[in-house]
Formats: structure tokens, sequence, C-alpha cells
């Protein structure tokens, strides 16, 4: 990976000093980040591209993956779907089978370091092996209004941490520890962001045989009914009425989201008989076809219901794209509406929007320019390791408001 | 930061600060929860939505000055209510206890004078945030008039913020670092009296760097 000289043309030069200054403070110290999954979703992706920035920074970081089998991801699916809101049982077996599969990685994974990020629920019980340093649970998922039984048994995990972090305000709980908000990111530099020739993204999009000829709708993400990819299929048939557009959706799913099929079944029963619906199921390592694919858009989507912060939706304003999102979430933080793209409540809202940003080539051109310059200053990965870093030396000045470096 | 590091006749330092955000947890639906509630903030709380409000890195000149104004205006649809928040002098203001008299008088009048508000739509609560600062050199110094345009060229905006917003409620007072050193290790009064008067309320960061830039 690139070092952080790399970043010296894209990044605020202010983001840069700040990093470099508090890396300095905490040279060879070790941070460790355990979640579960090495591939598919926003996690994985930003810290195997953050671990690499800190190591590049003189920083000890370090990421681990707990593993798992189906039983306890069909229980994390569960806790993950409750945190969002859904009505669940999750019984006193299934806790135990959580705990059971913490323990044995907790065993399995050295634990040795300054700081520990335990990122999101899967692997929140590994708190009852800490055996020194800072430890934060790292939350990505939005909790704004969670079913409160399965948040209270998780809170009791939760508040053996030192702190915890939200990806926004919104989603914040009552505590009794300190909370953050560090939103996450996304890298310019990665595979997934980096510039594209137009030779280049032709030859992405020829080879899952779409053409350039009608403009382009895409959304992509998980198949996870919380993004709602049926419901943009009823879009685009509305707006399919007065536009010859064409709608792809391209996504993966994660290896701990055992419902990804089912959805994804009922996404294609959802397009069949329309050849200008393309529902491409990506293998894990797509970065460069996402890339093409967000280059290529007339208009991005991401009509999530639920959302923790949906960095799709960075990816394609970085790209200079309009995008038309779920007022929920994070999403609203990277949408201003009628700025950088437009939120929606609705699929008749989405539908109504796509139409105008058709209508109106000029409107989604200036919406992309003022979405880059907003991804450039609020949600690349170098003010993300700023955060993080921030974050470390504020607990262990805990107490002070006002902190000098 | 003391007041006498920046004040006394030593080369003007500049410094840049970020904030990290902390959630209280509390929220307010409607109008009257959020009387409460900035009744019952810390006093860091209501520093956070109102001074640290320049802070964000915002794409846009902000149509309203803090966020009490802005929950009013675009969550609340209450366009009359956000012209009052938005017009407080928080400069004005001997310190944040002021602001907070100031808001709460602001609010009981409204609601005393106009039908109830409706409340905010779900999702769309006013969330009581906190901060801790984290204050770096920026690099440059300053000994004399050119050097100090040249420095803030170069110094991000949060400087701009830490000198010229903070550093009033840290003077308590209508000064601000660079008016002062202006003044005090330069003897330029004439400058430190032009920059004094520039409206703190109607720039971005930027703006506002051009604007003191143009008058040095």
């Amino acid at each position: 990976m690139e070092g952080l000289s790399a970043y010296s043309l894209i990044a605020e030069p202010e983001e840069l000093r700040a990093l470099t200054q508090l890396a300095s403070r905490l040279e060879g110290r070790s941070f460790l980040h355990v979640n579960s999954t090495f591939t598919g979703g926003g996690v994985a992706e930003i810290l195997n591209r953050l671990v690499a920035l800190f190591r590049d920074l003189g920083i000890e970081a370090r990421w681990e993956v707990m593993k798992g089998d189906q039983s306890f991801f069909d229980v994390t699916k569960k806790i993950h779907n409750a945190l969002q809101g859904q009505e669940a049982k999750i019984t006193t077996q299934m806790w135990e089978i959580h705990r059971e599969a913490n323990e044995a990685n907790a065993k399995r994974i050295s634990l040795d370091a300054d700081l520990v990020f335990i990122h999101d629920p899967q692997p929140s019980a590994f708190v009852l092996h800490r055996k020194y340093g800072l430890w934060i649970w790292r939350c990505h998922v939005d909790v704004s209004h969670p079913y409160l039984p399965v948040w209270q048994e998780l809170e009791s995990y939760v508040s053996r941490h030192d702190g915890a972090i939200f990806s926004g305000a919104k989603f914040a709980q009552s505590l009794s520890i300190p909370q953050f908000v560090v939103p996450p990111s996304i890298d310019p530099l990665s595979e997934k962001n980096k510039d594209l020739s137009d030779q280049e993204i032709c030859q992405e999009l020829e080879a899952h045989q779409i053409n350039q000829d009608k403009p382009i709708l895409l959304q992509v993400s998980r198949f996870d009914r919380f993004k709602d990819p049926v419901g943009v299929t009823h879009a685009y048939r509305m707006v399919k009425k007065y536009h010859d557009c064409q709608l792809i959706l391209a996504g993966g799913t994660a290896t701990d989201d055992p419902e990804g099929e089912e959805v994804l079944a009922r996404v294609g029963e959802a397009a069949e008989g329309d050849p200008d619906i393309h529902v491409l199921l990506l293998p894990p390592f797509s970065d460069r076809t996402i890339n093409a694919l967000q280059r290529s858009a007339t208009v991005v989507l991401q009509k999530s219901t639920k959302e923790g912060f949906g960095l799709t939706v960075a990816e394609a304003l970085w790209k200079g794209k309009p995008v038309i999102g779920g007022a929920v979430g994070g999403i609203s933080l990277q949408i201003h509406h009628g700025v950088t793209g437009f939120l929606v409540h609705s699929i008749e809202g989405a539908a109504y929007r796509i139409r105008q940003l058709l209508h109106n080539p000029e409107l989604g051109k200036k919406m992309g320019q003022m979405g880059r310059e907003h991804v450039r200053r609020n949600f690349l990965i170098t003010r993300q390791a700023r955060d993080y870093l921030a974050l470390w030396i504020a607990l262990e000045h805990r107490g002070e408001r006002v902190i000098a470096v | 930061m003391q007041e006498e590091d920046l004040g006394s006749k030593q080369p003007f330092k500049f410094f840049e600060c970020m904030n990290l955000l902390q959630p209280t947890g509390r929220q307010a639906q409607d109008l009257p929860q959020l009387l409460s509630l900035i009744g019952e903030a810390e006093p860091g709380v209501i520093f956070h939505h109102t001074h640290q409000y320049y802070l964000k890195a915002a794409i846009e000149i902000p149509e309203y000055t803090n966020d009490f104004a802005v929950w009013a205006a675009e969550s609340l649809e209450e366009r009359a209510l956000a012209e009052k928040l938005a017009s407080l002098d928080l400069y004005g203001c001997e310190d944040v206890e002021e602001v907070r008299n100031a808001l709460i008088r602001i609010i009981k009048t409204y609601l005393r004078e106009n039908p109830a508000p409706r409340a905010a739509r779900n999702g769309d609560a006013f969330f009581f945030n906190d901060a801790v600062t984290i204050i770096m050199e920026a690099g440059p110094m300053a000994g004399n008039l050119p050097e100090f345009i040249e420095a803030l060229r170069t110094v991000g905006a949060s400087s701009i913020y830490f000198h010229f917003f903070e550093a009033r409620m840290r003077l308590h007072g209508p000064a601000d670092d660079f008016s002062v050193w202006l003044n005090q290790s330069l003897g330029r009064e004439d400058l430190a009296q032009r920059i004094q008067r520039l409206d703190p309320y109607h720039y971005s960061l930027e703006g506002l760097r051009q604007q003191i830039l143009s008058v040095l």
C-alpha cells in the first residue's frame, strides 16, 4: 500500500499534519482490531487499508478475524437484525453459542495490545478475556432503535469496554462508558476508488455484458433485505415508463450473512423478464468491477431502510455521481438533500428523484462535484485514521475537554 | 493554552485543532423537550452546538449559525424561530451560561407567541453532543507582518476557527488572537480594529481567511 505521502495531493494538508503528529505520540504502541470477516462489507474493506496505514505511521497495528460455524453466524445475524430494530427471539442457548465461540477465539488470538478495537456484536464477548490496555467497542450498525431485549443483553458486554464508537450521533445509546462518533471512510487510492480510464471502464462492463447505450441506474450493496434491492426494482419500473434506462443491482454476500442467498432469490424474481435489469452476484475482491460500474452510472442509489453508514454512498459521491439514498442511518450524513443528492422515504420518492436527475443531467453533474468535495473533506481514510488516534489520546487523558498534543 | 501565550510580544504561534464528537445519548423530539434539555445540558454541550458549529467541514456557507437554528429550520420547519436563534450574538455573551439563558429566552418567547410546532420526524431528533478538542501546533511562527500573512495563507481552516472564534470565548470579549497580537506585538491597532469589525457569522472559515488577508 502507498504511504501517507500518497494522499498529499488528495486529503487536506491539515488532516495529514494532525495524523502525523498524533502518530508520533503513539509510535511503537500496539493496536489490535478484531472482527468476524475478512471479506464482504465495508468494515473488512477499510480495516485492510487502515491497518496498513497505521503500520506505515509506526504503530504496531494488527487485524484478527474470529472464526465461527453456521450456528454462530445464524445467531449473530439475528443479533445484527435486532440491533437494527427487528424483533428477534434470542434464547439463552443462542447467547451461549455466541459466548462459547468468543471464548474459543479469544484463546486462539493473542489479545496483547495497548488498544483493542472490537468491531460489532460478533466478537463483543472477547472483553471477558481482556488482559490489559484500552478496549473499545466499535459499532458499525444502525442501533438508533434497537430491539431492547437483545440490546440490553449485548450491553452487558459493551459496558465492560473503556469506550464505544458509533458511526453517527443518532446511533448513540445511554451508556455508562464514554461514547464517541467516528464516521467510517473510503480509501481514494484503493482498487475500488482509484481513477480508471474510459478504456478500463469499458473492459469491465463488457466482461459483464453491459453496454452504455442507456442511462445506468446502479445500486451496489450486499443482498440484504435492509438494502431494499426489491424496492429498487419497483422504483426502476416506475421510471421506465418515462425513460429508457437500465438497472444494475450488484453485490456479494458476506461470509457472516446467512440470509444473503434468500434475498438474492427474491431479487431474481423481481427482475425476471426484463433484460434491462442486470443482477450481478460479484465474488469477493471485485473492487475494480464495482469501481467501473460506479463510474459508468448516471444515478447511484442506496435505498436502504436501515443502514449503519452505507459506504457505497461515499464511493459514488467520490466518483462525482449524484446519489439517491434512503433517509436513514449514516446515509443522511453523506447526502445533503438537494446538494449532493436526494434523501428519499419511499419507493415512489426514489422513482421521482431518479426521473428528476435523468431529466436534468446538469443538476446531477453539479451534485456530483459537490459530493466529491464533501467526501474529500469528511470521509477519507486519513480522517478516520486521525480520529482513531485522537480518540486513543483522549482516552489516555480522560476527563480533559481540551488536550494539547 | 493561557491568554499570555498569545498576547505577549512574542512570535505568533499558529495552532490547529480538531474535535472528537461525544454523544450524550440525550435527544429532543420537539421544542419543549429541546428547551428542557438546553436547561439541563453541560456547558460544553451548549458550547459545542453554538460556537463549534463553524468547525464542521461544510461544503456550503451555512444558512444558519448554530445547530439549534439549523434544527428549528430543517427538522421542525419553524423558520421564524430559526431566524431568531441564528441572530443570537454569541460573542456578545459573556460566557456559555449567558448563551444558554438567551437560547431559553428565545424559545420560551416563541412558544408563547406561536402555535405549538409539530414534533420532528423519526430520526430527525436533536441529538445533544459534547466534544473533546485536541490542539496541535500548525508549524509556522510569525515574527512580523509578512511572515504572519504567509503563515495565514497556509495553516488549516481549523486554525482560523481556533484563533478567531474560539479565542473570543477564551479572551472573554470581542477580540481574537489575531487582532490582539497585531495590536500588542506589532502596534498595528488599525489592522486589529478592522479585523475585529469582521462579521463572524457570515463566512465559511475559508471565506474568513480571505477577508482577514484582504485586511492585511
